[in-house]
């Protein structure tokens, strides 16, 4: 086929796989969120609520939109884009079996976090741009945290690229075909899901939108398909999160004791679920702990978290250099 | 509970308070009656007398019809000892703030001056509390309630 | 004393100087200088409330804030006044107690019984002693449901959801109970001058049992969440303290005060009620901080379960109420009466000039004082902290504003 045509329908995918994402999530999340908190979540439309999500979407779409008098137009229609467009585009390297990837890249972990670092970008300009004081407190503090965390996240994601010997996220995830990287690298797996919370803007540290405290945070001037829009993006960011968590140290696409590419086409499906398995626990985290102060949150991190996984990084690279004098052969 | 009332007689004469009236019948428990113009000094005597009442439990007004009388109810906890000073003010006369001897003093000052029509002197913020400015001083027995029909007719 | 002064006047916009300030502070960025060469900063003059997910009924905090350290905070108070004071000057003695459930909406029982305590001194009247036992029972059962709604929002302003929910699921159990009882889940007019409503119905009485039985579970559950985790103790440890002084200063009482390490309790030091004939503990903290008003509170809801059992275990039998005229006219005189509220002593101090209406009904909020300590100890903290405390001092706006 066409070489274009291809490309366009894998960007397609990636179009519809994120909304498809966003449908699920929404629902995912306030049934979780309502088992929790005893209670049942959406019951009314469709067995067991499952249409509710359409029909927010409906609201969504049908639902007024007014512009404040005082915003900066220019970036307060841009933001929601700025912050969708890498969301969307996060979803290119991400494999989802062992050849069904959109863009196989050399450097996929790299472009991945290059993308995704410019979510920051979007969320201060919504804060900023809203004319509301609330939003820019909401603003700063997103992207003093997301900051802060980039660092960390990068650190922790390296260990398995050290044992692994490349970015490409397809040869990580078929280099746990042996033991899943979550044992080795059991700090550093810690370490990831911390500043992934952190990045993915979720309780214990959604500051940015910390609904007791600022209504909504960065969002609370948007309304409608703009809100849809930034909100969207926040469940395709955990998304790409937990993948990419499942890439590095679950094993991908790859199920115990099967060979690597046995399931074939099945190995998606093996993916989603467990990209969906951290996202509940994510959920879960989420409807349980209180929200940590804005301060801690980034003594902790410059604090705790860098030297944690920069000390972590030198084991690691130690031990991937020791490893075959020890115990000889490849790793 | 009830502390001595030659006690605390004496202990307002030494601090050069003169004309004080104590009485227990038919009140709330002692009760010291002072001039407008010895409120403050009484309180602060009070509270550093031996007796130590440092404990502002509520400040309020009642309108007796003539005057308004505002009543400091302190209390003791060493001692475990309450009494009431009761200070009779004219009609929107000056109310002056004990926050500096009791910062419990604060928003019931407040709403005392504003309820009672009372202007707050000596507080670092007279604003009112509860009304909504330019509203009657509402406690006043001279302020009418709105009875039911004329709610209904507005 | 200068360290309270001291607090008070350090919030920018309370300066003994400025005495007329208008009555609208106009809400525009501050520019100052940031301290560093000619570069000026701003601070933000937000405006929390009166509509805000954290504030605890329509209470509006003006904040004054430097990136996110609070400078100067102001509340405003006064959305919800509807005159009660002025109200109870012209309704009857028997009509003043659905006034005063409406102060503290969320401790209906305690108000009440405040205002008939000091009725029945005003009027000479005396209780019997079963009225005494159930008025004690539904009080705390009252408390217990108080602290739980305390125990959700505190979670809630610190961004823990599932323990708001949980709390209301236990005051659930409690509502259907008072309902049972009094005929209302919140606003009940049940302890009148002289006595109480109702009796206890023995289907009430199986309720009551079913609720205790399983309560200190729930509440060691309730604890775990909270209090137990370690972002919620790094969130409240060490953070708004009020110590002795401040607390005696401000005039705090209740849980504020004891956990401030002054032990005050109206239960036990003027007894009212049955309470001289119950057996309970008063738990008293010493640090002040956040985390201390938590932990007095979590053990107050432990020591009303067991009062409650008591009562429950124990209830003389007599008449639920004294006879008194259906139109009381007390003779002239004055009286104070206090309660120990959730919230702390609730006094009402009652005029009589021989009338059936009372002359002066003077009704002492105990969220008030917490208010304004809170509203003093606040600059110099975090945003996030600032909610923290305003939860902490438990403020029910119907009380402060009456």
């Amino acid at each position: 086929m066409n070489v274009y045509l291809v490309a366009l329908l894998r960007i397609l995918a990636a179009l519809g796989l994120m909304l498809l994402n966003g449908v699920v999530l929404i629902y995912m999340l306030r049934k979780v969120l309502g088992y929790l908190h005893v209670r049942l979540g959406p019951m009314e439309l469709g067995p067991h609520g499952v249409f509710q999500t359409l029909a927010d979407v409906l609201k969504l779409l049908t639902k007024e939109d007014p512009t404040p008098t005082h915003v900066d137009r220019a970036l307060y229609f841009l933001a929601p884009g700025i912050v969708f467009v890498p969301s969307l585009m996060a979803y290119a390297a991400i494999p989802f079996t062992g050849t069904w990837v959109i863009a196989d890249l050399e450097l996929g972990l790299l472009y991945t976090f290059a993308i995704m670092s410019l979510l920051p970008l979007g969320l201060v300009a919504a804060g900023w741009a809203s004319a509301n004081k609330w939003s820019l407190i909401g603003g700063m503090r997103s992207v003093a945290q997301q900051v802060s965390y980039e660092v960390p996240l990068l650190m922790a994601a390296l260990p398995p690229v050290m044992i692994a010997g490349s970015l490409n996220l397809t040869d990580i995830a078929r280099a746990q075909s042996a033991v899943w990287f979550w044992l080795p690298c059991l700090p550093a797996f810690l370490l990831f899901i911390v500043a992934g919370l952190v990045e993915a803007n979720q309780t214990p540290f959604d500051m940015s939108e910390a609904e007791s405290e600022l209504v909504a945070g960065f969002a609370t001037e948007y309304a409608s398909m703009k809100f849809g829009l930034l909100f969207l993006s926040e469940f395709s960011n955990t998304f790409i999160f937990s993948s990419l968590l499942v890439t590095l140290f679950l094993g991908g696409w790859q199920v115990p004791f099967v060979p690597v590419d046995a399931l074939g086409g099945w190995a998606a499906v093996v993916f989603l679920i467990k990209v969906y398995l951290v996202i509940f626990v994510l959920m879960w985290i989420r409807g349980t702990l209180p929200r940590v102060r804005i301060d801690q949150l980034l003594a902790m991190g410059w604090k705790v978290l860098l030297p944690a996984s920069i000390v972590w990084v030198m084991l690691t690279g130690a031990a991937v250099k020791l490893w075959p004098m020890v115990f000889g052969g490849v790793q | 509970m009830l502390p001595d009332a030659t006690a605390i007689a004496s202990l307002l004469e030494r601090a050069g308070i003169v004309g004080a009236e104590l009485s227990s019948e038919g009140g709330p428990g002692l009760v010291v009656r002072v001039e407008r113009a010895q409120a403050g000094a009484v309180v602060q005597g009070l509270k550093d007398s031996d007796h130590a009442f440092v404990f502002l439990v509520d400040l309020f007004g009642i309108d007796t019809g003539e005057h308004v009388d505002i009543v400091y109810h302190l209390r003791s906890i060493a001692r475990d000892e309450e009494l009431f000073v009761k200070v009779a003010h004219e009609y929107g006369s000056d109310l002056a703030s004990v926050w500096e001897t009791h910062p419990a003093a604060l928003m019931p000052e407040r709403e005392t001056a504003e309820m009672f029509g009372l202007t707050l002197s000596g507080h670092p913020n007279p604003k009112h509390l509860l009304l909504t400015s330019g509203s009657a001083p509402m406690l006043l027995k001279s302020v009418e309630i709105r009875t039911a029909e004329e709610v209904r007719n507005r | 004393m200068s360290d309270a002064r001291d607090t008070v006047a350090h919030a920018g916009w309370l300066t003994a100087d400025k005495p007329s300030l208008p009555d609208e502070i106009p809400l525009t960025l501050k520019r100052v200088p940031s301290g560093v060469d000619e570069v000026m900063t701003e601070h933000l003059v937000v405006n929390m409330g009166p509509q805000h997910p954290s504030t605890h009924g329509v209470l509006r905090i003006l904040v004054e804030l430097d990136g996110e350290e609070v400078i100067a905070c102001e509340s405003v108070v006064g959305y919800l006044h509807r005159g009660i004071e002025k109200l109870a000057e012209h309704r009857r003695y028997s009509a003043v107690g659905t006034l005063m459930d409406r102060g503290d909406y969320v401790s209906g029982i305690h108000n009440e019984m405040a205002f008939a305590l000091a009725a029945e001194k005003v009027a000479d009247i005396g209780v019997p002693r079963r009225a005494n036992w159930l008025r004690v029972l539904m009080g705390e059962l009252n408390r217990i449901a108080s602290h739980l709604v305390w125990y959700g929002t505190m979670g809630l302003d610190t961004g823990a959801m599932g323990q708001f929910l949980y709390a209301v699921r236990d005051r659930e159990d409690l509502l259907d109970i008072l309902e049972d009882v009094t005929g209302q889940r919140m606003m009940f007019n049940y302890v009148r001058p002289g006595g109480v409503l109702n009796d206890l119905t023995p289907r009430a009485e199986k309720k009551i049992r079913a609720f205790l039985s399983t309560f200190d579970a729930y509440l060691d559950e309730h604890h775990a969440l909270l209090g137990g985790n370690e972002i919620f103790q790094a969130r409240t440890r060490g953070i708004g303290v009020i110590d002795k002084e401040t607390a005696i200063a401000f005039g705090l009482t209740g849980a504020n005060l004891r956990a401030s390490g002054v032990s005050f309790d109206v239960r036990r030091d003027r007894p009212y009620a049955a309470y001289d004939e119950m057996d309970f503990d008063i738990p008293v903290a010493e640090s002040g901080d956040i985390y201390a008003r938590y932990l007095v509170r979590i053990e107050e809801m432990r020591q009303a379960a067991r009062i409650c059992r008591q009562c429950i275990d124990g209830l003389p039998e007599g008449e639920h109420t004294a006879k008194v005229a259906k139109v009381l006219r007390p003779p002239a005189g004055e009286a104070y009466a206090a309660v120990e509220s959730p919230r702390g002593e609730l006094g009402v101090h009652l005029v009589s000039d021989g009338t059936d209406r009372p002359y002066r009904m003077r009704y002492r909020p105990p969220a008030l004082f917490g208010l304004q300590a809170a509203e003093a100890i606040t600059p110099g903290t975090f945003l996030a902290d600032a909610v923290a405390i305003f939860g902490s001092v438990d403020v029910v706006l119907g009380e402060i504003d009456r």
